[in-house]
């Protein structure tokens, strides 16, 4: 299940972000909506997550015999 | 000095979320409107136009207005007088400020994702697990 762990320390009032669970370029659109409301971020790493693509198996079907 | 000072490096981009934020940090006065002027209070304080007001003495903020404008791109900044930021909430006016914006900002998140929210806090950090 994809969760984003936020981390807001009090001192400072500042806010870190961290997105798990969502393979590929996807938790870009998570982010997207984040920034929506807080501006660019200061700091922004991609996790390896981010590189790994869906594996996406392909489906053959046999022609069917008339 | 008096005077009134801007905080570049302080952004919030969501008028609503703000606004939502300012009540939460204690901010029962709050002015809305276009061109709002900053009271002019001591000599130093220059004319400043803002779209947002929380009137002098509200919340310790003894020397000024703390306003906030609308930059061309749409940010809202703050402004106060250079002698309220340690007074302004005991000088914490903007760090709370922020963290309470940010929370909420993590609440609208979580709505439009559909999601749950588990928020714990350890010493002075508040960590929220959003789950969709």
């Amino acid at each position: 299940m994809p969760e984003i762990n936020f981390t807001i320390d009090t001192q400072t009032g500042e806010m870190e972000m961290k997105v798990e669970g969502v393979q590929g370029p996807q938790c870009a659109d998570v982010a997207k909506i984040v920034t929506e409301l807080t501006g660019a971020p200061a700091i922004e790493e991609n996790t390896r997550e981010f590189h790994a693509r869906p594996c996406v198996k392909p489906q053959v079907q046999g022609k069917k015999n008339a | 000095m008096s005077k009134y000072l801007t905080f570049p490096e302080v952004a919030f981009k969501d008028r609503e979320l703000l606004i939502a934020a300012l009540e939460e940090i204690g901010c029962k006065e709050i002015k809305q409107g276009k061109e709002l002027e900053l009271g002019r209070y001591y000599t130093d304080q220059l004319q400043q136009t803002v779209e947002i007001v929380i009137p002098r003495g509200r919340i310790g903020n003894d020397y000024g207005d703390i306003g906030f404008e609308r930059t061309a791109g749409g940010d809202y900044r703050p402004i106060m007088d250079d002698l309220d930021r340690r007074r302004a909430l005991n000088g914490g006016f903007i760090t709370r400020l922020r963290a309470a914006y940010h929370e909420l900002v993590v609440k609208k998140v979580a709505a439009r994702l559909r999601g749950t929210v588990h928020r714990t806090v350890e010493g002075g950090v508040v960590k929220i697990k959003v789950r969709y």
